[in-house]
């Protein structure tokens, strides 16, 4: 049996570690959040000068037949806001070492993520709204796509960073990549506030 | 910090980028990644000033066409010229060059989130590929084929997404993977401005995306009638008009401190000040861009906040050049090709700053009109806004931003490619391209003056303006002509690249850019260098650190607070070290 001390296993001329300071993964996230912010902002300023133009001449902003439902919005609001407790309830288990809770955490995001993806479907599906009926309609199509498919990029992040969690690449001492989709995650919940009361609530 | 050091110099040349076809399609090196996007801008801007000629050139007759067929295919090769020389080509060659840069400037081995670099370039190839293809096919503005004008703005928005993902991965680097004891004071004001025209770039491009996306829909679904197609050329007004278009002359600023610092010998006396006033240049640029382009219209001068920008964004760019000066004087001026165009550079965005305030005479007689006046329409005074007049101040602006990229490949050669490019092609091409961009730009303001609308028109045929015109066109050929000088020497110099740590350093300069081999080997320096100040290389030699820049801090902390509370103790208390 070879006599190994830790200190031999790596060879003196082995290259420097790589360095790198702390919550890269978070700036580069923060950043980039910034910009999808930026992007989403700008069609919502878009939507409500355009409605207000058309209001200034007397017109419904709404196509004829249209009307928006308050129910759902409201419930696709509070199925966001509970699955923002659940996916920092993941950072938090991750941090604790909790990987069973982790888990749980992970798929309960997941399944309030699909929950709201579902209900626009169901509400664009009452609102009986032809997207090639108007400007009006694109543009109401335009937002809430764009708030779809953002979620659709966040679930991505965090299913990235369950299987990194799943294959041990996060510990107590490390988990910004757990936290950084989190953090993504509430800035998309946060958007759909803007988008709750820009074109729900306003109408 | 003593326990931390390992190693005193830099060890000779180390693992080389990738050299292969195969190998860099795939890699994810900063260098590598940063000479694609430098490399592959330069012709992207030649193209795009090709065909801003052409288009030039056409405006020369205003009674019939010679370049274009008819007024369609004109706003096509104008609009083509405009997309291309922006994001196919000068913001690209930044990107490039900011890519390659930041990471040797603030110590770091690679730059944050390398793939997504790599991705960026890759998406960005292909999107430009894709806006050709759709030009070529009758599409984007003015184009007369819905499917082509609907790729148009698919292949632009991904263009502008790649790039803003390059952004992030740039600020990111310089928020978090600089070396230890570079605080974010003390990075170089090159890594400062391109940190600047990041965050800038990453806040406001998204906006102009979100604007495609609307384009897109609008003649997807809504079918859009293309003969009005043209419409679609405002869409690009929010960023190419001041003082939106002045963020892509940010990194001017910071190129051209770094530049005088090496090339006098004297860095800039008042760091933190020149850092102030190119930020405060690039937050001047950024509030117009926002609002102006949240507008979602025809860009509006009657906004505040670009009255506020065209008002005051030539200060910062004045007292930059002020804060050089002191280096110019009191240092050993060296006019070699790097110093020239960082100069050359400087005044053009002077000259850029300080033309555009012409444009608020009309909403400032606006204001006085609608508030001291009655009956008396003031605005009528210098009407300029919708004019070529923006056009012009475009031109020296990108020409101040191309020079100074010019200036930034030339002084950063050795480091590049292992070796200078040539010195009289590169004072030749920054020449040509200075002359022409100002010759461009005086053509379209003073066409401006004479009330030519942004898209020159038939009507004004006889009128004089062809006059203004001809400049504008010799203009853009002379510019032409200083970027495919600018490409062959870069093509030359860049087929004879050296091999990683091969050269001895160039030039005499206090960053850790100078620090390494050159090129750079993988992975820039044998371990972390430790840096006490802005200049590093004028503090004596530099030291490096194998352990982790937070192991480092946290050590440094450990062995301050120890001292602290040493020095607390009572004298005899038995806690000294001396025991």
């Amino acid at each position: 049996m070879t006599d190994i001390t830790p200190y031999q296993v790596l060879p003196d001329d082995a290259p420097a570690a790589v360095y790198a300071r702390p919550r890269l993964l978070m700036a580069g996230t923060a950043l980039a959040s910034a910009a999808v912010a930026m992007g989403f902002l700008a069609l919502i300023v878009h939507y409500v000068s355009e409605r207000a133009a058309v209001i200034q001449t007397g017109e419904v902003w709404l196509p004829n037949g249209v009307t928006i439902p308050l129910t759902q919005p409201n419930f696709m609001g509070l199925t966001l806001a509970f699955s923002v407790i659940s996916v920092w309830w993941s950072v938090a288990s991750i941090r604790d070492n909790e990987r069973a809770n982790s888990y749980a955490a992970f798929a309960l995001t997941f399944l309030f993520g699909f929950a709201y993806i579902s209900q626009t479907a169901y509400l664009l599906t009452i609102m009986e709204m032809e997207i090639l009926a108007s400007e009006r309609a694109m543009l109401i199509y335009a937002v809430i796509g764009t708030h779809i498919v953002l979620t659709l990029v966040a679930m991505g992040y965090l299913i990235v960073m369950l299987l990194r969690t799943m294959g041990g690449e996060f510990s107590p001492s490390y988990f910004e990549g757990v936290r950084s989709s989190a953090m993504f995650w509430t800035v998309i919940v946060v958007l759909y506030s803007v988008l709750w009361y820009a074109i729900y609530i306003t109408k | 910090m003593a326990s931390t050091e390992t190693r005193t110099e830099v060890q000779g040349p180390g693992p080389q980028s990738p050299a292969t076809f195969d190998g860099v399609l795939g890699s994810a090196d900063h260098k590598t990644i940063g000479r694609l996007f430098i490399g592959a801008g330069t012709i992207g801007a030649i193209a795009g000033l090709l065909l801003a000629a052409g288009a030039a050139f056409e405006a020369v007759d205003l009674g019939g066409f010679t370049v274009a067929k008819d007024a369609d295919e004109f706003t096509q090769i104008w609009s083509a010229g405009r997309d291309l020389l922006m994001f196919g080509g000068i913001v690209p060659i930044l990107v490039g060059l900011a890519l390659y840069i930041v990471p040797l400037q603030v110590g770091a081995p690679s730059i944050a989130f390398p793939r997504g670099a790599a991705g960026s370039f890759w998406t960005w190839l292909l999107g430009s590929g894709l806006l050709i293809g759709s030009y070529l096919l009758n599409g984007g503005p003015g184009g007369g084929r819905a499917d082509f004008v609907v790729l148009w703005a698919a292949a632009l928005a991904m263009m502008v997404g790649a790039l803003v993902w390059a952004m992030v991965c740039i600020a990111t680097t310089v928020l978090g993977v600089r070396t230890i004891g570079m605080t974010l004071e003390r990075v170089p004001h090159g890594t400062w401005s391109f940190f600047v025209f990041s965050l800038v770039g990453l806040f406001s491009l998204p906006i102009l995306m979100a604007e495609l996306l609307l384009a897109y829909l609008r003649v997807r679904y809504l079918h859009l009638d293309v003969t009005l197609s043209e419409e679609l050329t405002a869409i690009m007004d929010g960023v190419s008009y001041a003082p939106a278009i002045y963020w892509v002359a940010i990194p001017v600023l910071g190129i051209a401190a770094d530049i005088v610092g090496v090339h006098t010998g004297r860095p800039v006396k008042f760091h933190k000040a020149a850092m102030a006033t190119i930020g405060a240049f690039g937050i001047f640029s950024f509030g117009a861009d926002v609002v102006g382009l949240a507008s979602l219209r025809p860009v509006d001068f009657n906004n505040g906040f670009l009255v506020a920008g065209l008002l005051i964004a030539s200060v910062p760019v004045l007292a930059t050049l002020f804060l050089l000066g002191d280096s110019i004087r009191f240092g050993e001026l060296k006019m070699r090709a790097p110093l020239f165009g960082a100069l050359v550079s400087g005044l053009l965005l002077l000259a850029g700053t300080a033309t555009s305030i012409l444009g608020l005479v009309e909403p400032i007689m606006g204001i006085i009109d609608r508030n001291f006046y009655d009956g008396i329409d003031m605005t009528q005074t210098l009407v300029l806004n919708g004019t070529t007049f923006h056009e012009g101040i475009r031109a020296v602006v990108i020409g101040a931003a191309v020079v100074a990229a010019m200036a930034g490949v030339q002084h950063w050669g050795a480091n590049l490619f292992g070796r200078r490019l040539a010195e009289p092609m590169g004072m030749l091409a920054m020449l040509l391209t200075a002359v022409g961009s100002v010759a461009w730009a005086a053509g379209e303001v003073l066409a401006g003056v004479a009330d030519q609308p942004q898209l020159p028109s038939a009507e004004l045929a006889g009128s004089g303006v062809e006059g203004f015109n001809s400049i504008a066109a010799l203009g853009t050929a002379v510019m032409t002509a200083g970027v495919v000088v600018f490409g062959l020497n870069l093509a030359s110099t860049a087929l004879a690249t050296k091999p990683a740590g091969s050269t001895p350093n160039q030039w005499t300069g206090s960053t850790l850019e100078w620090a390494t081999t050159m090129p750079p080997p993988v992975g820039n320096f044998p371990a972390a260098p430790v840096v006490t100040s802005a200049t590093p290389r004028n503090d004596g030699e530099i030291t490096f650190s194998a352990l982790l820049p937070s192991a480092a801090e946290a050590l440094e902390k450990e062995e301050t607070s120890s001292s602290e509370e040493l020095a607390a103790l009572p004298a005899g208390s038995g806690g000294s070290g001396e025991s």
